[in-house]
């Protein structure tokens, strides 16, 4: 009992950088999880746009104007040109487009006035310059042959609206399954950076010289107190494991009662155990405490920048991908990755899911004979 | 004395491992993970060729102007390739969705063409799109044959010379726009200006140090200046003097490191960018004096707060997410404006971005005032300092 009071104590110390991995977890987690349509029919992506007109607004005009925010988000900017930039900058507006002032008598004359834009350079801005392109194509033709501009508005429109049927064949809730990884993968990062945190903290406090030299002549058998000292430490994990589970089901509700649930939360049990035996094992290795903060944050950082904790693993180049599959964390991620495409749970299609557990035992296994042998190294003390 | 102390403030800081970790390595191992998380993240984002399949059905087969657009489109020659097509049976296509090998995959049954996907995306609107401008081509060609019928009066109609002429007339069409896009978009830039920024004020943690090292209420070392005969002035603006000049060494390192090996772009005005980083430095030093001077607590607390203060900085100039700064420039400007971290972002950002010097030069006004504030409000504090004998 003196031993996990003891535990405790250090632990209440320490509570500040817990509290902190768990706020970005759950502010990062919720700032994620915005409700976007979740219907399984086919929405079509709609690039963000902002059009200054400078022209009238019926006619041709009015027309190209009509067609854009059918297919666009318009954004509404104020109008100056600094806020204009910036938010072209940071993607509030993906393209510009400025209609010049008369530009409905120029088309109507048959010069082919210009459209001037600014896009962004990414696939929306490629799709909005289409979008321009298929109306003022056909507007073009059109214009060669019927002369009457309302016709030839109505004309446009009735040729543009024949719309291809998309069938979508997977009746997954992709959205919530998305905020679920994103949630978890996220997780990895408070999980392993509060485990190395509290652990090693407590365990660098019970290996001070003086302490350890009165811990070595007490009564006490050493095995019980290594027995406790264990037990507390994975009491510990598994408490912060039960937080950020608790949290989840707060935060993402029904889907953690399904199966694909379950395979998130036993996912991250596993990680956890993982994240427990690095603990020790760094532990084992730095007895400093200022250097464990620097530890906890390179391993910690270090493992979720690489393994697509924070930026999603499908946009990682794939050379550091490929360098992340030393690290535990690349096989947590990918398993919460995988399950969000799942459409059938079965044997067959939980296989890589389960290789991937494997190799998470297979790390903590590691990490615990590693820790074994620096420990042993260290035993004596002068 | 001013030489002697600078040397002696400037020896003890510099062999204080984990205050050298902090503001020397630290930010290069940061960095370093976020280039190699960051790199890709723009690329794709381009629009880059899509894979889909076309099912090669007899009915397919008889769709000339389908099959003609499809084609070109897919031509691996063609400065405008936008697809890579592979035609197949219905069956190797539905696997190939599975696989995941294409986005989708049209089918022509019963003259109703359809296009199949898994999900939503932006791959697949293009996709659908591009076949509705195909299917509305057929429609205008259409169109024009019925008004040129309409028109023609005469009893000898050559059908085939009208359907060329308006396919020729629909291939040839450019439509006018002037692309002005800059070519400075690289908004991933703002996470690295952020970590300058965090670097920066990080730094005061040097400042921090140093006053402690002054103070007889926090160190030893403090104790035994205090009671030194010798001008209090001069030894606070030594030690600070050569915590400036620390900080300055490791932000020389990190911009070494961050130009020529990550490959971050700074603009092209060196004096400029070195005015900004000088005034930054001093911005993230003076904040760190604030905090030595007016916070009574142990060393590590005092340490935690200046933490806890540049990580608010960094989070809302952009550090965890580049949008939270344009959120706040956008909604609550008076937060980024008094924002020490998000003056120096945005001071990087209007060298790389802008092309006046407008914005820049406020930002480097703002960042003396808050430092001159700063200075002021350690000034005042230091100079009431007064120790009872106990």
């Amino acid at each position: 009992m003196t031993v996990f009071k003891t535990f405790l104590k250090v632990l209440n110390k320490c509570k500040a950088p817990i509290i902190m991995y768990t706020v970005f977890l759950i502010g990062f987690g919720g700032f994620n999880m915005q409700t976007t349509d979740t219907s399984t029919s086919f929405t079509a992506s709609k690039p963000d746009i902002l059009i200054i007109n400078n022209d009238v607004d019926y006619g041709i005009t009015k027309g190209l104007i009509d067609y854009i925010e059918e297919n666009s988000n318009i954004v509404d900017i104020e109008n100056n040109e600094d806020a204009i930039a910036d938010a072209l900058f940071y993607r509030d507006i993906n393209y510009l487009i400025e209609i010049p002032s008369n530009y409905r008598n120029d088309f109507l004359n048959g010069k082919n006035p210009a459209i001037y834009v600014k896009g962004t350079g990414d696939y929306e801005a490629a799709y909005a310059e289409m979008l321009i392109n298929r109306y003022m194509r056909v507007a073009n033709i059109y214009n060669d042959v019927i002369s009457n501009e309302n016709e030839l508005v109505n004309k446009l429109s009735d040729t543009l609206s024949h719309k291809i049927e998309v069938e979508v064949t997977s009746k997954l809730d992709t959205n919530t399954l998305s905020k679920s990884t994103f949630y978890y993968n996220f997780a990895s990062y408070s999980l392993l950076a509060g485990a190395i945190y509290v652990i090693c903290l407590v365990l660098s406090s019970f290996q001070q010289e003086k302490i350890r030299k009165r811990i070595i002549i007490s009564s006490m058998n050493y095995k019980k107190h290594n027995r406790i000292l264990l037990l507390s430490n994975g009491l510990f994990a598994i408490g912060l494991w039960l937080l950020y589970v608790i949290l989840s089901i707060i935060l993402l509700g029904d889907i953690m009662f399904t199966l694909t649930g379950l395979i998130y939360i036993v996912n991250s049990l596993l990680f956890t155990f993982t994240a427990l035996t690095i603990a020790f094992f760094i532990s084992n290795l730095v007895n400093n405490k200022d250097a464990i903060n620097g530890v906890v944050n390179v391993v910690a950082l270090g493992s979720s920048f690489l393994c697509g904790a924070f930026v999603p693993a499908e946009w990682l180049p794939k050379s550091v991908l490929s360098a992340a599959r030393v690290l535990p964390s690349y096989w947590y991620i990918n398993t919460n990755d995988i399950v969000k495409t799942l459409e059938v749970i079965n044997l067959d299609t939980l296989k890589p899911v389960i290789i991937n557990m494997l190799v998470l035992i297979l790390f903590s296994t590691i990490f615990i004979i590693l820790s074994n042998i620096v420990s042993k190294r260290k035993r004596k003390i002068a | 004395m001013f030489i002697n102390n600078f040397k002696y403030s400037f020896l003890t800081l510099f062999r204080n491992k984990a205050l050298i970790f902090w503001t020397f390595a630290f930010p290069i191992v940061l960095v370093t993970f976020f280039n190699l998380a960051f790199s890709d993240i723009e690329d794709s984002e381009k629009l880059s060729i899509i894979d889909i399949a076309i099912v090669d059905n007899e009915e397919f087969r008889a769709n000339d102007v389908m099959k003609e657009a499809f084609n070109t489109l897919s031509d691996v020659n063609n400065s405008g390739q936008l697809f890579n097509t592979k035609y197949v049976s219905l069956d190797d296509a539905k696997i190939l969705l599975d696989d995941k090998g294409i986005d989708g995959y049209l089918l022509i049954e019963n003259n109703n063409p359809k296009i199949i996907v898994t999900t939503s995306g932006i791959n697949q609107t293009i996709f659908k799109s591009v076949t509705d401008e195909i299917m509305e081509t057929s429609k205008v060609i259409e169109n024009l044959v019925i008004m040129k019928l309409e028109k023609n009066e005469s009893t000898t109609i050559n059908y085939e010379q009208i359907y060329h002429e308006a396919l020729e007339k629909i291939n040839n069409q450019v439509v006018n726009i002037v692309d002005e896009s800059s070519t400075n978009l690289s908004y991933m830039m703002i996470e690295f200006y952020t970590l300058i920024a965090m670097t920066c004020l990080y730094g005061g943690v040097l400042g921090l140090v140093s006053i402690n090292n002054s103070l007889a209420n926090m160190s030893t070392k403090g104790m035994r200046v205090s009671i030194a005969p010798i001008n209090k002035g001069k030894i606070i603006l030594s030690s600070l003097f050569a915590s400036y000049i620390i900080q300055l060494m490791g932000l020389l390192i990190l911009f070494l490191y961050t130009t020529f090996i990550i490959k971050v772009d700074y603009g092209s005005n060196l004096l400029l960018i070195i005015l900004l980083v000088l005034c930054s430095a001093l911005a993230g030093l003076s904040l760190g004096v604030v905090i030595g001077t007016l916070i009574k607590a142990n060393d590590n607390t005092k340490t935690g707060i200046l933490i806890s203060i540049t990580m608010l900085a960094s989070f809302l100039s952009g550090m965890m997410g580049v949008s939270m700064k344009y959120i706040i420039d956008k909604n609550m400007p008076i937060i980024n404006k008094l924002n020490p971290a998000s003056m120096i972002t945005d001071g990087f950002y209007s060298l790389y971005y802008y092309d006046g010097l407008d914005r820049y030069f406020i930002n480097i006004i703002s960042l003396l005032v808050f430092a001159l504030l700063m200075i002021i409000i350690s000034y005042n504090g230091l100079r009431r300092q007064k120790y009872d004998s106990i």
